[in-house]
């Protein structure tokens, strides 16, 4: 692999990268407050691109009950982008409160809400196709507005293209990244966020209305879930009502390789093997989805509570 | 009547293989581990069936040709081996894999799960993207697979309901209750929990030769991660603590759909909600011990003990 093949595949890695952190950080904000995966996550993530989709009204839907429907208002991307995420946000707190609290407040098996909340995910993407079916759906091409359709880094006579897609993408990543590292080490909602986290029970004693602050911790779980949905689905397409499933996979494996409910853990992961699939050589591209994969199953085996987790020690 | 059987053959059949499914994520379960892996050695089992009985350089066909049905030996043989080369397998990826603990067991399983379904995709031998097509079938009508699944579902509830009565059985529910008092006291954890998981593989493993032999087509859209959580639905919402919790949930589970196919369109959002509110309403699963315990409570034995009141796990 030439130098140039080389950074156009890191950088086009970063930019996937990017979006695998940012919807593994809806995991792992879930998993660090209780310690449960959330599996409703990868239809959120699909939800919040038929989200946009849908508020920037360019085209109908050419299937389901919602068929030939369109919105009347077109939005402008950036808007439908943040309404369409903060939709999936409003969705997140609706599986909470349908799939985690009523399990919560019975003390059940944790195991048990790995079912209910694949039953809430049954229920979305199957509603999905009940309203505007199992079509492909592409965002229009001045999504993104004028922007040429890549940039060269490289010179005239050794080019090295990357998609504005991707820089744009990367770029997004990288403000909600540091917006959200803010919002949880800076700010009182994210020194109660964390403290909900430590430790719910304390937190409560302290004040802290913990339910609420769960609520919250759902929203911005979604919130960010619905972004990465749509950045996915803005640079290629929407491939469906199970497009998220792919992804919801990968992202297990992204909070796993960065220990789960470390919120550093899951960015380094994202990048790491956003980088990893981009050096898959061409002719090898089949492939390229067990790779992230074939990293979870050894870092397990080799680190069993991911690359930057603690160790735990038992207790008896 | 055999209208009746003609058009839900398919499903009484699936049925049956379902809860062999069952049983086979129910046996880790029972050492406490939550493997998700089945899915997989279901899908191997499926490729040793379609590979076996489809490639022309198949020692299988080079060995015993046939004319007419595929001969009930051989798939009987097919089994076998599918079983033999789970076990395998299992062995292979169950010492590293089981030192995991609790959610990482699980994920470290659908990792397992996915890397098997994408070398499905890129190997030549299992068909690509494609999948492997006309496996022959050992039988004239759907239905009469019950000759086969009907009598796998009932050997490996017997295999279970033996073992959960024995030694092994009592090691791996002390695995469950607790892993450290349970070595402590000589119970080898890696042995049991390796072993549990490798008989849940041959169960998984021989149900997808069944199945492959069933669909008349194998590819990589069987077994995926969706399957892995459906079988675990099975199990949680059947009941967790006794061998037909798992067997009743998968049968109650597969058919639910059908039963639901008048609602058309929407029978899967439907689907999806009663499973979220069996998993809320039914935290024990269906069938729970305590439901045994309350029979036998109705008529004690004379010269028993008085039962204790609120036993039960």
């Amino acid at each position: 692999m030439s130098l140039s093949l080389l950074f156009q595949a890191v950088l086009n890695g970063l930019s996937i990268g990017g979006v695998y952190a940012i919807f593994a950080l809806g995991y792992t904000l879930v998993f660090s407050i209780l310690g449960i995966i959330n599996f409703a996550h990868a239809a959120v993530f699909t939800l919040g691109a038929y989200f946009t989709f849908t508020l920037m009204g360019s085209q109908p839907f050419t299937s389901g009950l919602l068929k030939n429907d369109v919105l009347p208002v077109p939005l402008p991307f950036p808007l439908a982008l943040l309404l369409g995420s903060a939709f999936a946000g409003l969705v997140a707190v609706g599986v909470e409160r349908v799939a985690f609290r009523p399990l919560r407040r019975r003390g059940a098996d944790p195991l048990l809400t790995l079912v209910s909340s694949l039953g809430v995910a049954i229920v979305l993407t199957n509603a999905i196709q009940l309203l505007v079916g199992a079509e492909i759906y592409s965002f229009p091409d001045d999504t993104y507005g004028t922007l040429p359709r890549a940039v060269n880094f490289g010179t005239a006579t050794a080019p090295i293209p990357v998609r504005s897609v991707q820089i744009v993408i990367f770029a997004v990543c990288v403000a909600i990244l540091i917006g959200l590292t803010v919002l949880i080490n800076r700010t009182r909602f994210g020194k109660a966020l964390r403290a909900v986290a430590e430790d719910a029970t304390t937190a409560s004693l302290l004040g802290i209305n913990t339910d609420r602050f769960i609520l919250l911790t759902f929203f911005l779980s979604g919130f960010l879930g619905g972004l990465a949905g749509t950045l996915v689905g803005s640079s290629v397409s929407i491939a469906g009502p199970y497009f998220g499933i792919n992804f919801g996979l990968k992202g297990l494996a992204v909070i796993v390789l960065g220990g789960l409910g470390d919120i550093p853990g899951a960015v380094v992961g994202g990048l790491v093997i956003g980088i990893a699939e981009a050096l898959v050589p061409g002719d090898q591209s089949g492939y390229k989805d067990a790779v992230a994969f074939a990293v979870l199953f050894l870092v397990l085996l080799v680190r069993p509570r991911g690359l930057l987790g603690r160790a735990l020690v038992q207790k008896v | 009547m055999s209208q009746f059987f003609a058009t839900y053959g398919d499903l009484f059949v699936s049925m049956t293989l379902m809860a062999v499914l069952a049983l086979s994520l129910y046996l880790p379960l029972m050492a406490g581990q939550l493997s998700l892996a089945s899915p997989g050695f279901y899908a191997l089992g499926g490729y040793v069936a379609a590979i076996l009985s489809t490639n022309p350089g198949s020692p299988l066909l080079q060995m015993f040709p046939y004319r007419g049905l595929f001969p009930l030996p051989l798939l009987l043989l097919e089994m076998a081996i599918a079983a033999a080369a789970s076990a395998l397998l299992a062995i292979l990826v169950g010492v590293p894999a089981l030192r995991l603990r609790g959610i990482y067991l699980a994920l470290a399983t659908i990792a397992f799960v996915e890397v098997l379904r994408i070398l499905s995709l890129n190997f030549d031998i299992t068909g690509t993207a494609v999948g492997i097509f006309n496996i022959p079938q050992p039988f004239g009508t759907h239905i009469e697979y019950l000759w086969i699944t009907g009598p796998l579902l009932l050997a490996s509830m017997l295999f279970v309901y033996r073992l959960e009565r024995g030694r092994v059985g009592r090691a791996l529910i002390a695995l469950r209750e607790d892993e450290l008092a349970a070595d402590a006291m000589g119970v080898d954890p890696t042995l049991y929990k390796v072993l549990a998981f490798t008989l849940g593989a041959i169960l998984a493993g021989m149900a997808g030769t069944v199945t492959a032999h069933l669909l008349n087509t194998w590819n990589a859209r069987q077994g995926t991660f969706d399957f892995s959580i459906t079988i675990l639905a099975f199990v949680l919402i059947g009941g967790s603590r006794t061998f037909l919790g798992p067997v009743l949930g998968a049968l109650v589970l597969t058919a639910l759909p059908e039963v639901l196919r008048f609602l058309a369109d929407a029978r899967l959002v439907v689907f999806g909600g009663l499973i979220v509110l069996g998993s809320i309403f039914l935290p024990q699963g269906v069938v729970t011990p305590a439901l045994f315990e309350r029979r036998q409570n109705r008529a004690p034995r004379p010269g028993a003990p008085p039962p204790e009141a609120g036993l039960g796990p």
